[in-house]
């Protein structure tokens, strides 16, 4: 109680300084007066009896500072009297506070703008109602569709019939909403508008979905329930995103009808603004839509399979229940779904069926894809940024250590005057967290700057797209990350040099000689440059493995060729068309693109190189046994018109590609990759063999009457072994195995990328392609027309951006690293004039000077090397599978950045020996 | 020259508190000297370092002070002991007692009486 009070008087009296001390002055001299007057009595004369009083009353100065300590709070004074000297020392010295604060805010500034990323992808929760209750099923994502009774490692995706059997039999979770695992886009138009249809993504959800994660319409209202029922109207709840950006906020989007791939949904509400969806990703979704309404969407069944697994499951528990005991309940509820499916299984489900597991984990980040795929590269940023902060810190230790170095004259005077060490370290400190916090002021606005830039290139807005849902503004969490920072780095380069700074002899004020200070201080600098030369060894060598790796993925063999070739991105369901009118569109299409001077062919396909989709299968060949439980039967497939692999130029390297001859009505046939042959004909020769994708009974559907060279067409192939392929002619459909046969995918005869093939020395402009396309039926979207070139280009973005980001911070480390050692060279040179004055009147020639001083330099860098070769090392081991399959201990590279900070360390050292050989020995020896 | 003691921290406070409760409100001088003339002397203490006990007293409500005139009619600070102060120097005067009670025995123990 007293204390508090007491602490509060004392809050009070520090903001009445100035009254106090006149209280205390007027009570001394009383005391003094009374004291004399007694002394006075006692028969001394007036001027003794004055003495005698102020030698009783001791030290007047210690006291005023005793009473000061008492009464206000000593710690904030001190501070703000500190702040105060530290800001008007940091005025009186503008390069040095520019040069640091800059340098400072380069360090702060990367880091935080990684960590802005960090933040974002890696530990965000979504922006929904107590994330923290929320659980999702499943370890890892995985996309996006799955068949039959039994799945890898753990189930992880759910079919509609299997979300209700969840959600009807799990009694923990309040709510349990489903929604699909990708999303797609769709060709949307506002009905009764004249206006040609523009792409967004929209994603199904169960009805449940937004009182799941506690989310309410910000205009309108949102789906529930009752709208997810097979016989309800189509509904839709729009992005707020899309309704600002593309309709203005008009309120009479509400209840308005709009086309979705040709089918009229009303628009009932707006999600509210930072509503993303259920995961974090590039194109969030624009429309929310009942899974019910996936059937009447899509003209497809796969709503009603109960073993096509294409959602994901969300569920938000009871306050009380407990994750472990609901997933418990729900491997039993998983089993007993199976057990009820038994007829539908096949021997391979039935035998794997024991092993069939799931598991919860918290779902308040949502589904976490994208975690997965950028947590390693952010790992590697956020250390490569570690890094340069830690050689800023060096560098702004050693001009401290300098600063230090210069002032200690003053210091030295200050402690013979009878300041305190630990004021004196105090006050050092307090200047360095300032300029550390104006560093990190200055950081904050780079950081911006930095955030923006990355993501503009790591995820480029897609026309009339929402962009990935990450904001470059800091947040709070940023804001107080990189305030702690630029404490902890103030700290860092602070302490030692304002320890050091203290460790002076008073006397030495006094001798005032500049010679008593030569040796002290070397070695902490020494160890600095020493220090910095490793760790830009480091980041050199990282830079150079990444961008090497980059450089071999870019130049690799892709199997086609990149140049001359214009791929086209079309949906041709969204101008209407389908089964039996898409062969003879393909063909106009084809002969009116053809028909453009310079063109030398063009062909159709699902997926071009690269295109960043693929259809997979499992695979059975005819005369071989059926696949086992664990066995790999899996190969990737395309569809494509005649001529494709002469345009794409894959080379044919037996038998023939796909032509003219393969149609509806002739035998089946596929063309397969060598990657096929090598997979399922191990030493048997594949041409006319007979394989299948559509399980038992499948295994004559197609006839090999070709082998062609592999070509990379999945980006997860890239740097390395190609994946297994095989390739259809458009013109022939396939039918499942069974009585009815009904047709399988007749979806992959819609044909989504035209390859166009240009003459050498030709020339063929965007405009010219969609003119084309325009005069086939102008109704027709062309989502994207780019060269193969960018399509392949666009697959190392990523890979391109840490190149450039690591190279960027390599160079910065290099540079950073060189003023260092310039600055401590120079130093010690400019202090060894006198010796070398000495060495020259003896006869020392500019040579020898020169070797004085650049060996000094030398020997810290090759300490730094032989520090920094093990640590490159190990760096290399860190970067593991992102240099796709580049040996991380690549001697090329190594040699490169060592020689490469020789060559900047040699010109670093060279200035100031120069400087310091062409002083004349007279002069050099006045200077002593 | 007699040798003289330092004040334990602490114990000027109790003093102070203890010369105020007998002499009622005095300024900085008085307490100064009456602390030297009852301890005979003996203790002396720098007459300033009474400032600093005085302010922290005050601040924790044990005194209270207020302007007046001083014998020769100069302005000073007069200190009163508050409610506070007096129970505070009631309880520490106990404390105190016990305390020299327990070293007065510890004192007067001889080596036979631990036998």
């Amino acid at each position: 109680m007293r204390t508090i009070r007491r602490f509060f008087k004392r809050l009070s009296s520090w903001a009445t300084t100035q009254r106090d001390d006149q209280r205390l002055r007027a009570e001394i001299e009383e005391h003094l007066a009374l004291q004399t007057a007694e002394n006075v009595r006692a028969g001394l004369s007036s001027v003794e009896a004055r003495r005698q009083a102020v030698l009783k009353f001791g030290a007047v100065e210690s006291v005023r500072e005793g009473y000061r300590d008492q009464k206000g709070l000593p710690f904030m004074e001190t501070l703000l009297q500190d702040i105060r000297q530290g800001l008007r020392r940091l005025r009186n010295a503008p390069a040095f506070t520019i040069t640091t604060v800059l340098t400072l805010a380069l360090g702060i500034g990367a880091t935080t703008s990684i960590f802005t990323l960090v933040y974002a992808v890696l530990m965000k929760s979504l922006a929904v109602a107590n994330p923290n209750e929320l659980y999702k099923l499943g370890k890892e994502a995985r996309c996006c569709y799955w068949g039959g009774y039994s799945q890898y490692k753990e189930y992880s995706l759910v079919s509609y019939d299997l979300y209700k059997h969840f959600r009807d039999y799990t009694k923990d979770f309040s709510e349990l909403a489903a929604f699909q695992a990708s999303n797609q886009l769709f060709g949307v138009r506002r009905a009764g508008r004249a206006e040609a249809a523009q792409s967004y993504p929209g994603e199904f959800v169960s009805g449940n979905y937004f009182a799941m994660f506690g989310i309410r319409a910000y205009a309108g209202r949102v789906f529930s329930g009752s709208d997810d029922r097979a016989e309800a109207q189509a509904v839709a709840v729009m992005s707020y995103r899309l309704w600002q950006d593309r309709y203005g906020s008009d309120p009479s989007v509400i209840g308005a009808v709009f086309n979705l791939d040709d089918k009229p949904f009303t628009v009932v509400g707006i999600a509210p603004p930072g509503f993303f969806g259920d995961s974090l990703r590039n194109t969030p979704p624009d429309f929310f839509l009942p899974l019910n309404t996936e059937p009447f969407a899509l003209s497809d069944t796969d709503l009603y399979k109960p073993d096509n697994y294409w959602l994901e499951l969300i569920g938000r528990i009871r306050p009380g229940a407990r994750a472990a005991s609901i997933e418990a309940e729900m491997r039993v509820e998983l089993k007993r779904w199976l057990r009820s499916h038994w007829g539908e299984m096949t021997a391979n489900d039935r035998a794997k069926f024991p092993k069939q597991t799931l598991f919860l984990r918290p779902g308040g980040a949502g589904i976490t894809a994208m975690r997965e795929e950028y947590e390693h590269w952010l790992r590697i940023l956020m250390m490569v940024s570690a890094f340069v902060l830690l050689i800023v810190c060096a560098n702004v230790a050693n001009l401290m250590l300098v600063r230090g170095m210069e002032r200690r004259r003053q210091i030295s005077l200050s402690m013979a005057l009878g300041a305190r060490p630990s004021r004196l370290v105090k006050q050092a400190l307090t200047e360095s967290i300032l300029l550390s916090l104006l560093g990190g002021v200055a950081g904050l606005a780079i950081a911006f700057a930095g955030t923006s830039l990355i993501l503009h290139f790591a995820f480029p807005q897609r026309g009339g797209m929402a962009g990935v849902p990450i904001s470059a503004s800091p947040s709070t969490p940023v804001l107080l990350f990189a305030f702690g920072l630029s404490l902890i780095t103030g700290l860092a380069f602070g302490i030692g040099p304002a320890w050091m700074a203290t460790r002076v002899d008073p006397i030495e004020a006094l001798r005032g000689a500049s010679r008593s200070t030569a040796r002290t201080g070397s070695l902490p600098r020494k160890t600095l440059v020493v220090f910095q030369a490793a760790l830009a060894l480091v980041l050199l060598s990282v830079s150079g493995l990444l961008t090497a790796a980059l450089h071999r993925l870019e130049n690799q063999n892709f199997g086609f060729d990149q140049e001359r070739r214009i791929v086209a991105n079309i949906n041709p369901m969204l101008a209407g068309y389908g089964g039996d009118r898409l062969t003879p569109l393909y063909r106009r299409i084809q002969d009116s693109l053809s028909s453009i001077p310079g063109v030398s062919g063009v062909a159709l396909c699902i997926y071009s190189p690269l295109g960043g989709n693929n259809w997979g299968s499992g695979i059975r060949v005819d005369g071989h046994p059926s696949p086992g439980p664990n066995d790999d039967d899996m190969a990737f497939w395309d569809r494509v018109t005649a001529g494709y692999f002469d345009i794409i130029a894959t080379p044919i390297l037996r038998g023939r590609g796909i032509t003219e001859q393969d149609t509806a009505t002739s035998r089946h046939v596929a063309v397969i990759s060598e990657a096929f042959a090598r997979k399922f004909f191990k030493n048997e020769d594949p041409i006319g063999r007979h394989f299948g994708q559509h399980g038992i009974g499948s295994e004559r559907e197609y006839e090999i009457v070709g082998i062609t060279k592999d070509a990379v067409y999945l980006s997860m192939d890239l740097g390395k072994p190609v994946s297994a392929f095989f390739f259809l002619p458009e013109a022939q459909h396939d039918f499942l195995p069974t009585p009815e046969a009904t047709e399988a995918s007749p979806g992959s005869h819609l044909m989504r990328d035209i390859v166009v093939a240009i003459r050498p020395g030709a020339s063929l402009s965007f405009a010219q392609v969609r003119q084309a396309l325009a005069s086939v039926d102008p109704n027709l979207p062309v989502i994207s027309i780019r060269t193969l070139e960018e399509q392949v280009g666009g697959q190392f973005r990523q890979q391109r951006l840490i190149a450039r980001l690591t190279s960027f911070f390599g160079a910065l480390s290099l540079v950073l690293s060189s003023i260092g050692l310039y600055g401590v060279t120079a130093y010690n040179a400019g202090r060894r004039t006198g010796e070398i004055g000495v060495r020259m009147a003896l006869g020392a020639d500019r040579g020898d000077v020169v070797g004085l001083v650049v060996r000094g330099a030398f020997v810290l860098i090759v300490v730094g090397l032989l520090i920094g070769l093990p640590l490159t090392f190990a760096a290399g081991r860190f970067l593991g599978n992102q240099l796709y399959g580049m040996n991380p201990y690549n001697p090329e590279v190594t040699l490169i950045a060592v020689v490469t900070l020789g060559l900047s360390a040699l010109l670093a050292s060279l200035i100031p020996a120069l400087r310091a050989s062409s002083i004349s020995p007279m002069e050099a020896l006045r200077v002593e | 020259m007699k040798e003289k003691t330092d004040v334990l921290q602490g114990t000027l406070a109790l003093m102070v508190l203890k010369t105020l409760d007998v002499l009622g409100p005095l300024h900085g001088y008085g307490v100064a000297r009456r602390i030297e003339q009852i301890s005979g002397d003996l203790l002396t203490v720098n007459q300033g370092t009474l400032y600093p006990v005085l302010l922290k007293l005050e601040q924790e409500g044990s005194i209270a002070s207020e302007w007046g005139a001083s014998e020769n009619n100069r302005k000073a600070r007069f200190y009163r002991l508050t409610r506070d102060g007096r129970k505070r120097l009631q309880a520490e005067t106990r404390g105190w007692e016990q305390t020299a009670a327990i070293i007065g025995r510890f004192f007067a123990v001889k080596a036979e009486d631990l036998k």
